[in-house]
């Protein structure tokens, strides 16, 4: 099913720099309801990207509408997102329910409708026995709690979350995990950023990978696993016998290419398969058929980036 | 990608108006602030002068309760612009003590955290969350300026009668205009402070720097060069040339006494206002540039 255009997070090549530095470049995207994951390390442009979506800052250039509006729009643009940012300041001595409470006082809400609403979002984070005591002693889980509590408590119809599962033990984990995929259900569009793809990979519909300001895969789940597993590397290998070695790669079917450096005590690979041809590297070293003086990945940035965000189970190298 | 149906509703109930949600703000600071007895005991000092003000005002009014208490004579002090001038005078100094106190903390906690977003990705401006924070210090210090000096103003016209209210109109303009220049100029400050210096303490000393050492520097400048345009860095200086105007009282004059040839003193009080309203310019731009949403995490 193709969801219309009001239906849809758009980004319309979209870059934003603060000052000489990069946010996020060149960024074409459209994200549907269901959860949607944003992985990339610190300074991948998540944040600055969650930024964009929530109307907080304007992009230098390009478009962003979230489900057909603009921050332009600001009365009826915040009321469609809410945001569960990483951090938080509460006033001194306020409880968890007046903190929710006021926040929807700032959406414009009458005291009966706010109160309502904020005893039904603590419910739904479980909160509502911890939600008259002060914030002050909560744990850190607690706070991370009622700060969802306030970004679902208007009713929004995109929900943002920044790191939500930061300090979180396993059990609140996997009801914050349970509850996203509720709402992701319910028709709510859910981005979550994350550092790690198997943190959020069993409930996410779509995952962004970003590195350094650019998106570097996108879609479903198992299809940017399948990407970043087939993902050619580069890998650089001075040895005594560079041409006897490529000889002895081309048949292997991960092979994809091979060039002899220029002094003839080089070579550099792209594999499909980094792990085979490490294993058949060592081989041929322990054989005795060359002497090895180096070996290096020569793309090391995007393998490592990759093996940061997939894990163990993806990791190529 | 799975396909999902919507099935809740969004908030489609009745909203309060634009112009109130800043109200939102105050409500856990001011409750912050009452629990400090510091501030309560600087309050209740603040308090001192009009108390005094309404016992001197009562006493001028009424013969019979003077000579109670032995004082012989027509009056003890003239009700006038003066008077009103003077007790403006110390309570516009009592209300920069609390300023210092609780302005710097009322910004500086959600820059330090990272908070501005929370309140920002809602319908609320930045332009609402600096009133929202700026109306905490209008309230108190309006309770220690402009609201007892009109109730002194209403006593006073109360006591006297025969159209003395209407008489002294201007006084009562001099009291809420000089009043509210001073703590919007005082309020904009603290909270510029507080969103450019993330220690409460420093951000105080800070204040008292700009108000005493640059007032210290004036005077130095004065003297050395034998002008008056050092006073142009003096807070303090240039607010009492204003409320000197305003009240229609000569500059260098105290309760009555000539204590200095205005000459020597005076900056022309169109170049205090000038001064005054460019540093209320100078902390919004300030404000403006610091309390942005963004987060930059690299």
């Amino acid at each position: 099913m193709a969801y219309r255009a009001d239906e849809l997070i758009v980004f319309e090549n979209v870059s934003k720099f603060y000052g000489d530095v990069l946010g996020v470049n060149r960024i074409s995207l459209a994200i549907g309801p269901g959860v949607t994951s944003l992985v990339g390390p610190n300074g991948s442009g998540k944040t600055t990207l969650m930024n964009l979506m929530t109307g907080l800052i304007w992009p230098t250039k390009g478009a962003v509408r979230v489900l057909g509006l603009t921050a332009q729009d600001p009365e009826r643009f915040f009321r469609l997102v809410g945001y569960c940012t990483q951090f938080d300041s509460f006033a001194r001595g306020i409880t968890g329910r007046e903190f929710v409470y006021d926040t929807l006082r700032l959406h414009g809400m009458t005291h009966k409708d706010a109160a309502d609403r904020t005893q039904e979002s603590l419910e739904r984070v479980n909160m509502v026995e911890a939600a008259d005591r002060k914030v002050a002693a909560y744990s850190k889980g607690m706070r991370q709690r009622v700060r969802l509590a306030q970004s679902i408590s208007h009713h929004p119809r995109v929900l943002v979350l920044d790191e939500p599962l930061n300090g979180l033990d396993p059990m609140a984990r996997a009801e914050s995990m349970a509850l996203f995929s509720t709402l992701g259900k319910e028709g709510m569009h859910v981005i979550i950023s994350s550092h790690i793809l198997h943190e959020v990979d069993r409930i996410s519909d779509q995952v962004i990978l970003l590195n350094s300001g650019y998106v570097v895969a996108e879609g479903q789940i198992q299809g940017v696993r399948d990407e970043v597993k087939e993902h050619p590397m580069q890998i650089m290998v001075r040895c005594s016998r560079p041409g006897f070695l490529a000889a002895k790669l081309f048949a292997e079917d991960h092979i994809m290419e091979a060039k002899l450096h220029d002094d003839g005590r080089g070579i550099l690979i792209r594999t499909r398969d980094a792990g085979r041809f490490y294993s058949q590297l060592h081989q041929i070293v322990l054989d005795g058929e060359l002497e090895l003086e180096a070996v290096a990945p020569a793309d090391y940035d995007v393998n490592s980036v990759y093996q940061y965000l997939i894990g163990s189970e993806g990791a190529t190298v | 990608m799975a396909v999902y149906k919507r099935t809740y509703k969004p908030y489609s109930g009745e909203l309060t108006a634009n112009w109130t949600r800043f109200t939102i703000l105050p409500r856990y600071s001011l409750a912050k602030i009452f629990d400090s007895k510091i501030l309560i005991g600087l309050l209740l000092v603040s308090l001192l002068p009009f108390l005094v003000a309404a016992t001197i005002i009562y006493f001028t009014n009424n013969p019979v309760a003077r000579t109670l208490i032995g004082l012989r004579g027509e009056s003890i002090l003239s009700i006038d612009n003066r008077f009103f001038f003077q007790l403006l005078k110390i309570q516009g100094s009592l209300a920069f003590l609390i300023t210092a106190w609780i302005g710097p903390g009322l910004v500086s906690p959600d820059l330090t955290n990272n908070a501005l977003p929370l309140y920002l990705c809602r319908p609320f401006s930045r332009v609402e969350y600096v009133l929202g924070k700026l109306s905490v210090l209008f309230f108190l210090l309006s309770l220690v300026t402009w609201v007892p000096d009109l109730l002194l103003y209403g006593l006073q016209a109360e006591l006297t009668g025969s159209g003395w209210f209407t008489a002294n109109l201007p006084i009562a303009g001099a009291i809420v205009l000089g009043s509210l220049l001073w703590i919007t100029v005082q309020s904009l400050l603290a909270l510029a402070l507080s969103a450019w210096v993330k220690g409460r303490i420093a951000a105080s000393g800070l204040m008292f720097a700009i108000f005493f050492v640059a007032a210290g520097f004036g005077e130095a400048f004065n003297q050395v060069l034998r002008t008056y345009w050092g006073h142009t860095i003096n807070l303090v200086y240039l607010i009492n040339e204003v409320w000197a105007d305003l009240f229609g009282v000569p500059t260098g004059v105290s309760f009555g006494r000539r204590i200095a040839d205005p000459r020597t003193l005076s900056v022309p009080v169109g170049v205090a206002w000038v001064i005054l309203l460019g540093v209320c310019g100078l902390c919004l731009l300030l404000l403006n540039r610091r309390l942005t949403a963004r987060e930059v995490v690299r």
